[in-house]
């Protein structure tokens, strides 16, 4: 970068070409008061605190005066002075009306520059003092509004509008009447506020303020414990309790940026229902006991049933290690490849499907990259509310000038900035994506060199296209051909091209086709290998990539590496020390079906919630009954955990080191900031205690790091891997050495594929298992909250996420609405062929007529007694997201 | 040879055919022009008239006299022409060709027809040749008009002939500058934006006039808008732009219509759209409504209100020539700027260069309103004085009130005082006086005005129009307005005039656009130039102008010298409680009956009935009450005081030591008047004649304040019967109120001539009874309330036939109080004005008469008033038998000009504390025309009342400062109920006086006493403003609840 030199206060500096005079002063440590500069923010130089005198120029306002070579810059001069003073004290006059919150007001900015300006009380007393009261904003349950306090700066009006892109509040009324409210001038929680917080942090004055707020003694740096994105936090800590969370600016993933959730939802982690002590169910009633007779009668149930009536369910919540473990444990000490975990349920095509055509299952690309991205294809992704982070970025993209096009049956909240919205039907994405490779090979949009160099099987592909005219197409999806042509040839012309997806895609019965159609897509137009394009699945739980990557899987072990194979079975016994079975083990739904059949007599569960998250939910529940032996080792007496036999009190993510691998495969620390509470101990532990009481060998920890270092020793993707390398930054895998920099996308010269080059595969469209008929007419979809996080364990557990979102509504055209005589927030009932669940409705045009959506994150409307466990063959995922459903109006 | 577009478009160009021009400008519409319009056309087609058409025009500019019509080409004027009037016009002027006089325009001062527009000052001072060069010529809906003058010629001549570097050149040699405000030149501005990268342009037209008081822009998009269209097109040619926008108020029905006829028609004329008038130049334009917010004028504000956006500047750079509208290179120009340029282009840039000063060339446009006889719309040449455009052009100040300041530039302009009349205006001049040129409003402010109360109001304004982005402006022009307020309510404090001018530094320097950048002016020039009447209302609780409500209560009451409680009697009388009426003046005035009848009665002046209709008669009210009282017995009920230990001196019993007597006596003081002649009374009764002031009454008030315990010693000179060093001795204190008894000389020649008579020293005889003789030809030199009384106590003298009065300024200007003034001239005493007189003729040591010089009124002068000069050449005589001087009179001092400590001024005058009139010389005070020269009876009083309260605190050993507090009433009376009848009256009845016939020739009092019936009607009228203060309210409502409670208890 260009570099200047100026001379500010008498000092010579250096500087970058390019910034302002108050960033070059505040880089080089030289204050100049200021109210409405941020450093992620566009300036406005609204609040003219930052004037400096520039030789030749006069007086400057500092933040938006870029600076020049030989320039010489004076903080202050006697009108500089002058000037400043009277502004900083009609801000003090008019905003800082009470010193009996002085004690609070310490972070205040505007105290400190009265204190750097010498602005002393009889200063302020010729002024006249504001005679307006506004009442405080108490609504949100997170934090404050007083608008008495507020300079309009306009800090959170930008960041609502440049960082969160959302625009809930601005400047409303003029002049002196001037003050921020959102639409309507409604409270904040009755507005479109998302309480991400991102403005709390950022306002200079306490306008904005935590309902709580104290000061922590330290902060412990982790990485945020809700979805895949894996954002760096930093935990506040006090007195051994966990008072707030701040977003790490240095981390790559989030920038310092949150979501509410990661900001704001700690509170389960002292919440009172805490698991304190193991417990064991005698005479059908839990009893507290000591973790001794809790693990002795583990230890003496587990050694009865080694092999193939033993299953564990292992959990994308916990760490690598603690996955690492539980499959070494399943595999050596149990004898058996009965291992699963709910990545089954969410990305279990994505795995099958870009192994399939890429030779690995991870998203291609990286999160930084999405910015630069010139076309984004968001498929089957409610982005703002499942991974409201990254959406951040997509925004972001778009701002900078990129194409969105937005693929949803429901017209979710990230269609406010698509530029094409398809609003397809549910279950028809192959249909949809081969409509557009079907244009963009018809108009030669397609890139040949790239297809002849990398790909494979393209002819057998391209004669699958045939099947796929457009106005099939059009019937099929019910989407307009001119839309579709329209959107497949921006994404093939528009390059760099980026396709994004999650469970939209994924949980069908033909969730690996519609994975395949996506990575056809990406290859037909060359969008892999390269920076911001590629196939991008966007996982949901914080370590469900880890979970994958460390074997928690029926068929592979660690680093994907096939149980069957037996060059592989042999490198793993010699590690371990012990043999194993070849035979790939049960997946999460065939478990309880053996379970159910009585082939598994023993499940031991960790962290997993499958009565609320498994479909079909009814048939969950009855096959736990019929287990013999059941251990749920969970932090929260679970729904699942309520049938258990032994339960098990875990640590929560803030009690326990380790380490997690979010949706971008970047393997980032997770760190013990307190002590666990009560009784509860680290799932690593626990695994461990049972092992050795079972004899194995091999499990002899007494830090995560060593289960990491075992772990690389194993996984080749994993390498280059340890605790000192990723202390303050995580790393990419593969990283397949200690001098190994990460990767920041895949497949740059080479496929992972043995043959080293991606494959196309040929596609047919094949419908959803249950369409909706005259008894069932309308398609059930199911969503996700932005409040609410999978099946609510934490999240409702803290009381403002429940506030913000309390209860289960149907979402529901009201055109169908009408039609059945229903009306907006009436209970209704929803039946499908298995089961019904009571819901409120909420009429909205987000549905299409004939769809329906509901959340799955309540257990009081659980969701998931009505979807269909149909599995796609491959993936064995079930089908959550198409059931057909009816509704009816409850007779009051 | 090119085919002009007019020949292209086969306009027929009417050359003397008679034109009917009516004005439909907002103003005329407004006052009836549509009405006269139809009348005319309906007395034309009944007339059957042949060969004349009917024109509707926009605005003629003259506002304040519409509707106007004009007939051409005659140009005859007829201002405020009403529909009954139309028959006559057309019958006698289109039909008979005799154009009908009695509906000229008439001169405001000589009241002589003018028949031509073009010799109307308001029209023939001007310089209406750039941009309202067509404005009242065409008729703004009909395209073929402007063609037929010449319009879009200079289009074509651009787009035919001229390249845009040339037209940029030719628009910079012109020195065009911009007419929005700031004066920037047109061409570098046009320059920086065609010079900016970039296929996109935009061209902007501001038409957002949000000035109080502005009405040009509008009136020019409503009377011209094809000039402002086709200097669109030119400017748009010239930077590169094929896009313009003209934002204009939505409030601005007319112009909004007019301009999108106008361009529809252009359009349609190929004068808009693609390919103009044949060439490949591409240019079309919208039309964007704004929504009225004052800051959207602000260039970058505009833009983001054209996008969409709440409009709200941003800081500059970049400047909107490198990004402004969508981020694109845009200019934007002023309605007038652009109005300008095709007469620039036709015309050429030498010709525009030759108007105007050497570095603001061309005219600026100037809405001239306030309190100004010919409001309107008017262009002159830059460098034209504010005297040429207030005084010639305006008419001057109506309603003979004084000249106090003027505003220029709207609320961000500045006020400047009298000293500035002479002041030639451009750009830069305007900004070093404090002010600004700004869009060329101009408000014109008479002595009524309080310079804070308008301070005020226009930051009340710019406040409210801030947009509340930037901080200084947000809360500094709040607390700016706030402490205005306070001011005005009498809560400043003296910190708040250094507070306010810190606040306004910190706003100029600190905010982001022009609407900060220039708010606090107004206060700043104020201050700069009005400071006192700051410091009048901090320090001592008065609005001179008697304006702000909350200090002043009613004006009547703020302006009487001895704060008489004027609401409170007049309501008593309103009620009939006389008696009540009585006691209340009487508190503060020992002299009522006396002030009754000679008192110059301020208060009426202020009165607020007498803004629209005629003041309450406040004086006669008094003298009604006082009348009563005499008539009644009740008069004389003045208690004796206890006599107190302490005695005070008083030296001269006029109206200043009787008052300061009384005051000290009822304080309880033995109080000692010394009055050198062996009458009481001092000019009460030496100077007033007996038939304005009877003896009887003065000295009824003087019973009443001996009565009081004042003890008077008559026939006691000071420095001569007893020394000023004994009466120290003696008593605690001495106030001296000696009074100015010595007539001032005319020093000319044969001055000492027989026959020519002091004024006082005739007044004096006559009213001691002495006989004086006079001749039967007498002049009376002067013209104040000496020469007056002294030309009516003449007139009333046997031998006395005929009686001139010689002065040497006009009526307006005459300081005699003006029921004197016409009682004089009912009783057939002439007098000459605008004479003075040059020398004494004589016939041996006897004189003849009086050579005198006409005079004109020149410039103004101190006084306000302006100079008299003489006419040279003019010279006549007039032959008299006595020659009576009255041109003003001095003290006489010589009794204590050598005493120490007393310091006298260069005209003999003792030299006292402005605030409590001690001398240098401790216990010695003075008031009243002793110190301030010849005054009035109740400013003499006043000088007393005051005098009295510092006495006592000198005497009781307190500090000798004044404490001043708000005009408030001691009783609220509450108000009468009004009739429907009442309410609209505003008549005030005519004073009841001697018939002429029974004043000759005897010295009755010729003013008589309202019946109680008149004085109860007459104090009805009064709108009553002591119940319009916050206190009042809510005093009153406590009364109101406590009689409700007392009905139902």
């Amino acid at each position: 970068m260009d570099k200047l030199n100026i001379i500010i206060d008498d000092q010579k500096l250096v500087v970058d070409k390019g910034m302002t005079i108050l960033e070059a002063s505040l880089s080089n440590d030289i204050y100049i008061p200021n109210l409405c500069y941020d450093p992620d923010l566009k300036p406005v130089s609204v609040c003219r605190l930052c004037m400096v005198d520039v030789e030749g120029k006069g007086l400057t306002i500092s933040c938006q005066a870029p600076v020049e070579q030989d320039m010489i810059v004076r903080t202050h001069s006697p009108e500089v002075d002058k000037v400043r003073k009277k502004i900083a004290e009609l801000l003090i006059v008019n905003h800082l009306p009470d010193s009996s919150r002085s004690n609070k007001d310490e972070k205040n900015k505007l105290v400190k520059i009265a204190a750097y300006l010498g602005i002393k009380k009889k200063d302020l007393m010729p002024f006249r003092k504001p005679d307006k009261k506004i009442n405080i904003d108490t609504s949100n349950p997170f934090f404050d509004r007083d608008l008495n306090k507020c300079v309009l700066c306009g800090i959170c009006v930008r960041t609502c509008e440049e960082i969160e892109r959302l625009g809930a509040i601005d400047f409303i009324h003029r002049g002196y009447d001037t003050t921020i409210g959102t639409f309507a001038n409604r409270p904040l929680k009755e507005s479109t506020c998302e309480s991400c917080g991102e403005c709390l942090v950022r306002c200079p004055t306490n306008a904005l303020r935590p309902k709580k707020f104290e000061t922590p003694e330290r902060e412990v740096k982790t990485t945020c414990v809700y979805c895949g994105v894996g954002c760096g936090i930093y935990l506040g800590v006090c007195n051994n309790k966990i008072i707030g969370i701040r977003g790490d600016r240095d981390n790559p993933v989030n920038k310092g940026v949150l979501c509410v959730k990661g900001r704001f939802g700690y509170d389960f982690i002292h919440h009172p229902e805490r698991l304190t002590s193991p417990l064991i169910k005698k005479n059908n009633k839990f009893v507290k006991v000591s973790w001794e007779e809790a693990l002795d009668l583990i230890a003496e149930k587990f050694s009865h049933c080694k092999g193939e009536n033993f299953a564990t369910l292992s959990s994308a919540k916990c760490t690598n290690e603690e996955n690492y473990l539980l499959q070494k444990f399943t595999r050596t000490v149990m004898a058996t490849n009965n291992i699963d975990h709910c990545a089954r349920l969410c990305h279990a095509p994505t795995v099958a499907g870009l192994v399939q055509s890429f030779g690995s299952g991870a998203m291609t690309n990286s999160i930084s990259e999405i910015s630069r991205a010139a076309c984004i294809l968001a498929i089957g992704t409610n982005t703002t509310a499942a991974h409201p982070v990254i959406a951040l970025k997509i925004k972001e993209a778009k701002e900078k000038g990129a194409t969105l096009i937005v693929a949803n049956p429901k017209e979710i909240d990230l269609c406010r900035h698509a530029d094409i919205f398809l609003q397809h039907q549910p279950g028809s994405d192959v249909a949809l994506l081969m409509g557009m490779m079907r244009v963009i090979v018809d108009e030669g949009l397609l890139e040949e060199t790239f297809i002849e160099k990398r790909c494979e099987n393209f002819q057998a592909f391209k004669e699958s296209l045939n099947n796929f005219d457009l106005g099939f197409v059009q019937k099929t999806t019910g989407v307009p051909k001119e839309k579709i042509i329209k959107a497949a040839q921006i994404y093939a012309t528009k390059k760099p091209s980026a396709i994004f997806y999650a469970m939209g895609i994924t949980q069908h019965t033909h969730g690996t086709d519609n994975v395949l159609a996506t990575s056809n897509l990406a290859l037909l137009t060359g969008n892999i290998g390269k920076p911001s394009t590629g196939v991008n699945p966007l996982r949901g739980q914080n370590n469900v990539q880890g979970a994958c990557d460390l074997g928690a899987l029926p068929n592979v072990y660690p680093g994907y590496q096939k149980v069957d194979n037996l060059d592989v079975k042999k490198k793993f016994e010699s590690a371990w020390g012990c043999s194993l079975s070849d035979k790939a083990g049960l997946t999460h739904l065939e478990i309880f079906d053996a379970i159910y059949n009585k082939k598994i007599k023993i499940l031991y569960l960790m962290g997993e919630n499958p009565v609320l998250s498994e479909a079909n939910a009814k048939h969950v529940k009855a096959a736990l009954k019929k287990l013999e032996f059941f251990v749920a080792q969970d932090i929260f007496l679970s729904e699942t955990a309520k049938f258990a036999d032994v339960v098990l009190p875990a640590a929560s993510f803030a009690e326990k080191d380790g380490t997690c691998t979010n949706t971008e495969r970047r393997i980032q620390r997770v760190r013990k900031a307190i002590e666990p509470i009560a009784e509860a101990r680290p799932d690593w532990w626990i695994i461990c205690e049972i092992a050795k009481r079972l004899k194995a060998r091999g499990f002899d920890f007494t830090h995560p790091s060593q289960v990491m270092d075992e772990i690389t020793s194993v996984t080749p993707s994993y390498q280059g891997i340890s605790y000192a390398r990723i202390e303050d930054i995580g790393l990419q895998w593969p990283c397949t050495s200690l001098k190994h920099p990460g990767t920041q996308f895949l497949h740059a010269n080479k496929f992972a594929t043995k043959s080293g080059k991606a494959r196309f595969m040929s596609l047919e469209y094949k419908p959803p298992a249950e369409l909706p008929n005259n008894r069932y007419p309308f398609i059930l979809t199911t969503d996700r909250s932005l409040y609410l996080f999978h099946t609510s364990t934490m999240t409702r557990r803290v009381k403002g996420l429940d506030e913000l979102n309390s209860q289960e509504l149907l979402n529901i055209n009201p055109n169908d609405a009408a039609e059945l005589g229903i009306n907006d927030g009436e209970m209704v009932q929803v039946i499908s062929r298995r089961g019904k669940v009571k819901v409120r409705t909420k009429l909205t045009d987000i549905c299409t007529p004939g769809v329906v959506s509901m959340t799955f994150h309540f257990a009081e409307s659980p969701t998931n007694i009505i979807t269909n466990s149909a599995m796609d063959p491959v993936a064995k995922i079930p089908e959550t997201k198409v059931c057909a459903v009816q509704i009816k109006k409850l007779r009051k | 040879m090119a085919i002009s577009v007019r020949e292209k478009k086969g306009i027929r160009v009417a050359r003397n055919k008679r034109t009917v021009i009516v004005c439909h400008g907002t103003g005329c519409i407004s006052s009836g022009s549509p009405a006269v319009t139809k009348r005319i056309e309906k007395e034309i087609k009944k007339k059957g008239l042949k060969g004349v058409e009917l024109k509707i025009t926009g605005c003629h500019g003259f506002c304040q006299r519409g509707p106007v019509v004009i007939v051409e080409p005659d140009h005859i004027f007829y201002p405020e022409v009403t529909t009954k009037a139309i028959p006559e016009i057309v019958n006698s002027h289109l039909k008979n060709n005799t154009p009908v006089e009695h509906l000229f325009y008439k001169d405001p001062i000589t009241s002589k027809p003018i028949p031509h527009y073009t010799d109307i000052p308001f029209y023939n001072k001007q310089k209406r040749l750039i941009t309202l060069r067509n404005c009242g010529h065409i008729n703004p809906e009909v395209i073929e008009d402007y063609i037929a003058i010449g319009g879009y010629e200079s289009l074509k001549k651009t787009l035919l002939g001229m390249t845009p570097e040339g037209v940029i050149k030719e628009i910079k040699k012109s020195g065009l500058r911009g007419k929005g405000g700031a004066g920037f030149p047109t061409g570098k501005k046009w320059q920086f934006c065609h010079d900016a990268p970039g296929p996109k342009k935009y061209m902007i037209c501001n038409a957002d006039e949000g000035d109080p008081g502005a009405f040009m822009d509008r009136s020019i998009l409503e009377a011209d808008p094809h000039s402002v269209i086709e200097g669109l097109v030119i400017a748009g040619y010239a930077i590169g732009s094929d896009e313009g926008y003209i934002y204009v108020r939505t409030e601005y029905p007319m112009a909004v219509k007019r301009i999108k006829i106008a361009l529809h028609q252009a359009h349609k004329h190929g004068f808009l759209g693609n390919g103009i008038l044949s060439t490949d130049f591409n240019f079309k334009v919208k039309v964007m409504e704004g929504a009225g917010a004052f800051v959207c004028g602000e260039e970058t504000a505009l833009l983001a209100s054209i996008e969409g956006k709440s409009g709200k500047p941003l800081p500059r750079p970049p400047f909107p020539a490198q990004s402004g509208l969508w981020g694109k290179p845009t200019t934007i120009n002023n309605v007038k700027t652009l109005a300008s340029i095709p007469i620039i282009i036709s015309k050429g840039a030498g010709w525009h260069s030759h108007i105007g000063t050497k570095d603001c060339k061309g005219t600026a446009v100037f809405a001239i309103t306030g309190n100004i006889a010919n409001c309107g719309l008017v262009e002159v040449a830059m460098g034209t004085t504010l005297r040429d455009i207030i005084y010639e052009i305006g008419g001057g100040i109506p309603g003979g009130k004084i000249f106090k300041a003027v505003q220029t530039g709207g609320p961000s302009g500045g006020c400047l005082p009298a000293s500035f009349l002479d002041y030639p205006i451009d750009y830069e001049s305007l900004v070093a006086a404090g002010s600004i040129m700004g869009s060329g409003g101009m408000v014109v402010m008479d002595e009524d005005t309080c310079m804070v109360d308008i301070a005020r109001y226009f930051l009340d304004f710019t406040q409210r129009e801030s947009c509340g982005k930037c901080v200084p402006c947000r809360l500094g022009t709040k607390q700016m307005l706030d402490i205005l307020r306070d001011i005005t309510k009498g809560k400043g404090s003296p910190d708040d005039i250094d507070l306010l001018i810190e606040l306004s530094e910190a706003i100029k320097t600190g905010s982001i656009c022009g609407l900060g950048k220039t708010a606090p002016n107004p206060v700043l020039t104020t201050l700069r130039y009005f400071r006192d009447e700051y410091e009048a209302h901090i320090k001592y609780k008065r609005c001179p102008a008697a304006v702000c409500k909350e200090i002043i209560s009613s004006p009547c009451q703020h302006v009487c010298p001895i704060d008489t409680e004027a609401p409170a009697y007049i309501s008593y009388i309103a009620h009939g409680r006389f008696k009540d009426a009585f006691q209340i003046i009487r508190r503060d005035n020992p002299l009522l009956s006396v002030c009754a009848r000679v008192c110059h009665h301020p208060c009426e002046s202020k009165c607020q009935a007498g803004k629209w209709g005629d003041p309450i008669a406040i004086r006669s009210l008094k003298r009604f009450a006082g009348d009563y009282a005499l008539k009644t017995g009740i008069y004389k009920t003045a208690k004796k005081q206890r006599k107190g230990k302490e005695r005070i001196a008083i030296i001269g019993s006029g109206p200043a030591g009787l008052m300061a007597g009384y005051s000290l006596a009822n304080k309880g003081y033995a109080v000692t008047i010394f009055e050198a002649l062996d009458i009481i009374g001092g000019a009460l009764a030496v100077y007033i004649p007996e038939y304005r002031l009877p003896k009887k009454i003065l000295n009824a008030d003087i019973e009443n304040i001996k009565n009081s315990g004042v003890e008077i010693k008559t026939n006691m000179k000071v420095g001569k019967d007893i020394t000023l060093n004994e009466l120290l001795k003696n008593y605690k204190a001495v106030f001296i109120a000696t009074g100015a008894h010595k007539s001032r000389r005319l020093n000319i020649s044969n001055e000492d001539a027989d026959g020519v008579i002091d004024a006082m020293e005739f007044l004096r005889q006559i009213n001691c009874k002495k006989e004086v003789k006079i001749g039967n030809v007498v002049g009376v030199i002067g013209g104040g309330n000496a020469a007056v009384d002294a030309a009516r106590v003449a007139a009333r003298l046997k031998d006395c036939k005929k009686v001139f009065v010689i002065y040497r300024r006009t009526r307006k200007e005459m300081p005699a109080f003006k029921e004197e003034v016409d009682a004089a001239i009912e009783e057939g005493i002439e007098i000459q004005y605008l004479t003075a007189p040059v020398r004494i003729i004589t016939k041996g040591k006897k004189l003849t008469g009086v050579e005198c010089v006409r005079m004109k009124l020149g410039d103004i002068d101190e006084s306000g008033r302006r100079r008299p000069v003489p006419i040279s050449g003019s010279e006549f005589v007039i032959s008299l038998d006595n020659l009576i001087v009255a041109i003003g009179e001095e003290t006489d001092t010589l009794f204590i000009r050598d005493t120490k400590g007393i310091e006298l001024s260069k005209r003999g005058r003792i030299v006292v504390s402005e605030e409590t009139f001690a001398t240098g010389l401790k216990g010695v005070f003075a008031g009243g025309d002793v110190v301030t020269g010849p005054n009035t009876v109740i400013d003499a009083m006043s000088s007393g009342k005051i005098a009295a309260e510092m006495i006592d605190k000198y005497v009781r050993g307190k500090e000798v400062v004044r404490e001043y507090s708000l005009t408030r009433p001691s009783v609220y009376v509450p108000p009468v109920k009004l009739r429907e009848d009442e309410i609209e009256e505003s008549k005030r009845p005519n004073a009841q006086c001697l018939s002429i016939k029974r004043r000759v020739n005897n010295f009755d009092e010729v003013e008589l006493n309202m019946t109680s019936d008149l004085a109860i009607k007459e104090a009805r009228r009064c709108l009553r403003c002591d119940l319009e203060t916050e206190d009042a309210k809510i005093v009153l409502e406590s009364k109101s609840k406590k009689k409700k409670a007392k009905k139902r208890g």
